[in-house]
């Protein structure tokens, strides 16, 4: 079950093309990362999605009486209200009974981890409180949708983690779609990666789709020092580079496997510190896509 | 409507809290005090810049006490109203500008009670400034000089507060209809100088005109208005009135997607 389907999605500004024929599915309860450069178009699509803007082509087909939650990269409030007093008229303006929206508004402020400072005004806020009474605001009527831009990239690593573990936390009934540029934190939360660039979807897939498009698995020996390292190269029967105190192998088809490396090094008697077979991260894949194609 | 009380109540702290509904009076009251006063003073004033060549017999006559409402609301029209336009210039544009607005406008928003909450929580204000200037002005005019009737005084003061309402509609919807801020306030000034120019060189030619109601409500405290003049007038302006609130939402609509993301 879709709760959103979007189709050949175009925004154009004068002549230039924001977004440019963007075509997926959300699927009901799941998360999607939306990927690519500055200026690849992500904040437009998500502002259309939100129905801040107007497309100028496509469609977004949404799930009936679809409920939406919306955190833009920098939400920006009104100094002069508490938390407490922005989170309940959030709440109301989507729709929530007027008698329980303070109580929501609580409920949700101490998710977000702000119980604490839920009637302290937002003038005196730090970035990071208020990253997280954004994320309050667009969760506070419980949608079934939620758009985040950027939602963790003005936190710091401990801010990020919490958030990353809330965010996981609503899976399932809620459906999650967010942009992000910490590749890191999109590997942990994703069912579908989508790659913009230039306002195209360049990529798609899930993340195990993607890696094994661009999967180039390596193995890395680490050596105590250098001319270890630089000896497994000439000696090793397969091709491979030195890099720092490592040795890099390329594992193709034709390839050594795990079980070849480690014959050969014990024959040599070489000192190890580690062998590793790594995969390609989505940061190498993120690369490739960006400059590839 | 049921967002209107929401919005009305933001409106509500935004103002107290930004202390408009305290500064924006206080303004009103010290223009209503500063016109009997300083008529009273006036020998004095005199005496103490530099005063006049010794020998030299100035009789002032006392100023009649509609004459000196008539000059509060002089001040109004200029000082005034600069300040309402500049109070309100930024309610629509400029939350759009500083994107406070996106979080509003992402939701199912009725424009109708986003624009109203607004108007009436200007309108409230300018009405207390107004009412309350005039008072002032009234009291001393009265200690200082001699009372205007007090009807003639509330029938001019409630024309007058139908002509400021319709200031603070026009700012809205300025506001709603510009960019920014600054834009909105030089629409409505602009606007409002040009209309008074034209009303002032040809107005003689109409009788109904929204422009005309300072006027109208100043003749109150003389032989008052023509009956049929002030009440097609005062229909006009309602419209007016009517016709810029609907263009207001309008355009706080359509240029939702303006807002900062």
């Amino acid at each position: 079950m879709n709760v959103l389907e979007v189709r050949s999605l175009t925004k154009r500004f004068g002549t230039e093309k924001a977004v440019d024929g963007l075509g997926f599915e959300l699927a009901e309860g799941s998360a999607t990362a939306l990927i690519g450069p500055n200026g690849a178009g992500k904040t437009t699509t998500l502002s259309m999605l939100a129905g801040l803007l107007e497309a100028s082509g496509g469609e977004i087909q949404r799930k009936k009486n679809l409920s939406i939650g919306f955190l833009p990269q920098y939400p920006r409030f009104f100094p002069w209200l508490s938390a407490l007093e922005f989170t309940e008229m959030a709440a109301k303006l989507s729709g929530v009974d007027p008698r329980k929206a303070r109580q929501q508004a609580e409920r949700t402020l101490g998710f977000v981890g702000l119980g604490q400072v839920a009637n302290k005004k937002i003038g005196g806020f730090s970035g990071g409180m208020k990253q997280r009474l954004g994320l309050a605001q667009a969760m506070v009527h419980q949608p079934s949708l939620l758009l985040l831009d950027e939602p963790i990239s003005s936190l710091d690593p401990t801010g990020r983690r919490e958030v990353m573990e809330l965010l996981k936390s609503l899976l399932g009934q809620t459906t999650i779609l967010y942009s992000t540029h910490i590749l890191n934190d999109a590997e942990e939360m994703t069912d579908q990666l989508l790659f913009l660039q230039n306002g195209r979807m360049v990529e798609h897939g899930s993340l195990s789709q993607v890696r094994s498009r661009y999967a180039d698995p390596q193995i890395r020996i680490r050596f105590e020092n250098t001319n270890a390292a630089e000896r497994f190269v000439r000696e090793s029967p397969w091709p491979a580079a030195v890099q720092g105190t490592a040795a890099i192998i390329a594992v193709k088809a034709e390839g050594p496997i795990m079980q070849d490396v480690f014959r050969f090094l014990s024959v040599k008697s070489l000192q190890v510190v580690g062998v590793e077979q790594e995969t390609a991260s989505l940061e190498d894949i993120f690369l490739k896509v960006v400059a590839g194609k | 409507m049921k967002q209107f009380s929401t919005l009305l109540l933001k409106e509500w702290r935004e103002n107290l809290r930004n202390y408009k509904i305290f500064w924006i009076p206080v303004v009103f009251i010290l223009l209503g005090v500063t016109e009997p006063l300083s008529n009273y003073y006036l020998p004095q004033i005199l005496d103490a810049t530099g005063g006049l060549p010794d020998g030299a017999v100035i009789e002032l006559p006392d100023p009649e006490p509609e004459q000196l409402l008539v000059a509060v609301m002089g001040q109004f029209q200029l000082i005034g109203m600069l300040v309402l336009v500049l109070a309100y210039m930024g309610s629509i544009a400029g939350e759009r500008r500083n994107g406070t607005a996106t979080l509003l406008y992402v939701r199912p928003l009725s424009y109708v009670s986003y624009f109203l909450s607004k108007w009436l929580m200007a309108s409230i204000v300018a009405l207390i400034s107004v009412w309350a200037g005039f008072l002032a002005g009234y009291y001393y005019t009265a200690v200082l000089f001699s009372a205007v009737p007090f009807g003639e005084f509330l029938v001019f003061a409630a024309t007058y507060s139908l002509w400021m309402v319709l200031v603070v509609t026009l700012v809205l919807f300025a506001s709603a209809a510009m960019p920014n801020a600054g834009l909105a306030a030089g629409l409505t000034l602009a606007s409002l100088l040009v209309l008074q120019l034209i009303d002032s060189l040809f107005g003689s030619r109409w009788e109904w005109s929204p422009l005309k109601l300072p006027n109208y409500a100043a003749s109150f405290l003389d032989i008052g208005p023509d009956a049929t003049a002030l009440i097609w007038t005062l229909a006009i302006s309602i419209m007016c009135l009517i016709g810029l609130a609907a263009l207001g939402i309008w355009f706080s609509k359509r240029n939702r997607a303006k807002t900062k993301v």
